[in-house]
């Protein structure tokens, strides 16, 4: 059996666990630059403010209906993540994190032991919000696809109450019946319309669906997610997280950046992210991108692009910072209003069995990163930076509505009245 | 005849300490305060109402979700919104001080109230922390 815990609205939930008066009130959370919506609470949600639309665009309704707003907290999401992860680990031998709010256990021969996954999920439900003060919805089912099903169930359907076990096939009719098929997971948006046009409408029309023609007409994914919402398990995760293949760093500015210097700096900070994660997954770099455009919704939008090959793959800051600067003259121009930058890692390659190059010799400097490495992951992020990165960013992350950093900041910790 | 060449260290290495095997793990303050990681979290007392069993203005609060609160225990409560220290009377349904001038608060159906937490311990530092203001209000 599987178990999906997941929080409701997890990141409105965090900002209510140290700021009590919030708990009924509306609240909601805007992403980077406090530019979209994207967490509202239960009774947000009851004021219909759209998830995902700009917030300028509800901003007066929030200030009519008195619904607080919050900026993205991330540095007490994280701390809050981590200790809600912990508590549900607690209740099975395997977890796997699936996100910053969602984490499956396994139940590996559990039946012995636990005899009312119910009681159990209840169990689980209670104890995290006792312990965390975070709301939570448990679906336990017999795979993975069926467990999200069952926590999309818990969420959606109040009588309910947060937990849906499937554990027959009465319960796995009852859910999967109340499910349309775009919200069964894997199933996207263009599969679902192509699954609506062929009078699939549920998840149980879903799991009826012949495998062989899911394969034929659609994919073996599609197929295996027929056969998961049968019970027969197909989903797997691996042991090992296996390194990424890509990485990129990117974000808007919380003001537009029209200097080179600014720029440069703002893409200086990207390149210490993304070296800092080459280095963690023991990868190097061959192929980078150095990006940097306007916004989408401009009057004439503007996306510029550079590329730079590393004869020498690389991970040291230094090296990749270098070639930034050389790049910088094809990517800025004057008189652009810079919305947005980043830079990708495109071709990546492992540490351990890089090919070398007889007449280019690697120049990284390895002792120096893990110095630096050390430091910063002893002492917090950007203890030790390159001047490159600038020291006032002008251009940082609007956070205007921030709340405090209640976990991880001894200045920011709640008072509480005597 | 054939020689072989040996290389010598003849750096210092000095003695390994006669107490290298009976060393232990050292100490650890948030093992004697905090039982329950996941479930505690910290904060500052503001007021003076809680004296009498030595929480002042400023001293740091440890607060244990995790725990059942029993009756006259230290707890933390979300009092109509905001956070609370008080002792809690399980019998007589209220919340006490510690202190004259501070009668006791009678939890109403119409209060929102919920326990928070016990306050497994409370930290005050004689020198002032160089991380925490302990006059600050």
């Amino acid at each position: 059996m599987y178990a999906l815990v997941d929080a409701n609205s997890f990141y409105a939930s965090c900002e209510m666990v140290f700021n009590p008066h919030l708990r009924n009130k509306p609240v909601i959370v805007l992403t980077n630059n406090d530019g979209c919506i994207c967490a509202t609470n239960r009774l947000a949600k009851a004021l219909n403010i759209p998830k995902f639309s700009p917030y300028f665009k509800i901003k007066q309704q929030c200030e009519q209906q008195n619904v607080v707003v919050k900026s993205s907290n991330y540095e007490l999401y994280a701390d809050l993540s981590h200790k809600m992860m912990n508590v549900i680990g607690r209740y099975a031998s395997e977890q796997y994190i699936y996100s910053i709010d969602e984490s499956f256990l396994h139940f590996k021969n559990y039946h012995h032991i636990i005899d009312d996954f119910h009681q159990y999920a209840t169990t689980i439900r209670r104890a995290v919000y006792k312990e965390t003060r975070l709301p939570v919805c448990v679906g336990i089912a017999p795979t993975p696809t069926l467990a999200k099903a069952a926590n999309h169930i818990a969420k959606k359907l109040k009588h309910y109450r947060g937990v849906a076990v499937i554990t027959n096939e009465q319960s796995r009719i009852d859910v999967l019946s109340n499910m349309a098929v775009g919200d069964v997971w894997g199933i996207g948006r263009k599969i679902s319309a192509r699954l609506v046009a062929q009078n699939i409408h549920t998840a149980l029309d879903l799991a009826n669906y012949p495998t062989g023609l899911a394969r034929r007409n659609f994919s073996i994914d599609v197929e295996k997610t027929v056969r998961e919402l049968n019970t027969k398990q197909c989903i797997h995760w691996d042991a090992v997280k296996s390194p990424k293949k890509q990485i990129y760093s990117t974000r808007s500015f919380g003001q537009r950046i029209f200097e080179k210097e600014q720029l440069l700096q703002s893409l200086s900070e990207h390149v210490s992210i993304v070296a800092r994660k080459l280095r963690d997954q023991s990868s190097l770099v061959k192929y980078m991108t150095i990006f940097a455009s306007t916004s989408p919704f401009d009057k004439h939008p503007t996306y510029k692009k550079a590329f730079h090959t590393f004869i020498a793959p690389t991970n040291d800051t230094s090296v990749m910072l270098a070639a930034v600067d050389h790049a910088i003259d094809n990517v800025f121009s004057n008189n652009v209003a810079f919305y947005r930058a980043g830079i990708g890692c495109l071709d990546l390659v492992d540490e351990m069995y890089q090919q070398q190059d007889l007449f280019t010799p690697n120049t990284d400097n390895g002792e120096l990163m893990k110095c630096l490495d050390h430091i910063n992951g002893r002492y917090g992020a950007n203890t030790l930076k390159f001047a490159a990165q600038g020291i006032e960013h002008k251009w940082a992350m609007r956070r205007e509505f921030l709340s405090p950093h209640y976990t991880t900041r001894w200045t920011d910790i709640p008072k509480i009245n005597c | 005849m054939i020689f072989s060449l040996v290389k010598i260290e003849a750096g210092i290495s000095g003695f390994e300490s006669p107490a290298a095997q009976y060393k232990e793990l050292k100490l650890n303050i948030d093992d004697l305060l905090i039982e329950h990681p996941n479930a505690t979290f910290l904060g500052v007392a503001n007021g003076e109402s809680m004296n009498g069993v030595g929480i002042f203005n400023g001293d740091v609060l440890i607060v244990d979700r995790a725990v059942a609160p029993r009756h006259m225990d230290v707890v933390v409560a979300t009092f109509n919104g905001n956070f609370s220290c008080k002792i809690f009377d399980g019998i007589n349904k209220c919340l006490l001080s510690a202190a004259d001038n501070y009668p006791p608060i009678d939890i109403k159906q119409s209060d929102s109230f919920i326990i928070e937490g016990v306050v497994t311990s409370s930290i005050r530092c004689h020198r002032p922390s160089r991380f925490i203001n302990v006059c600050t209000s």
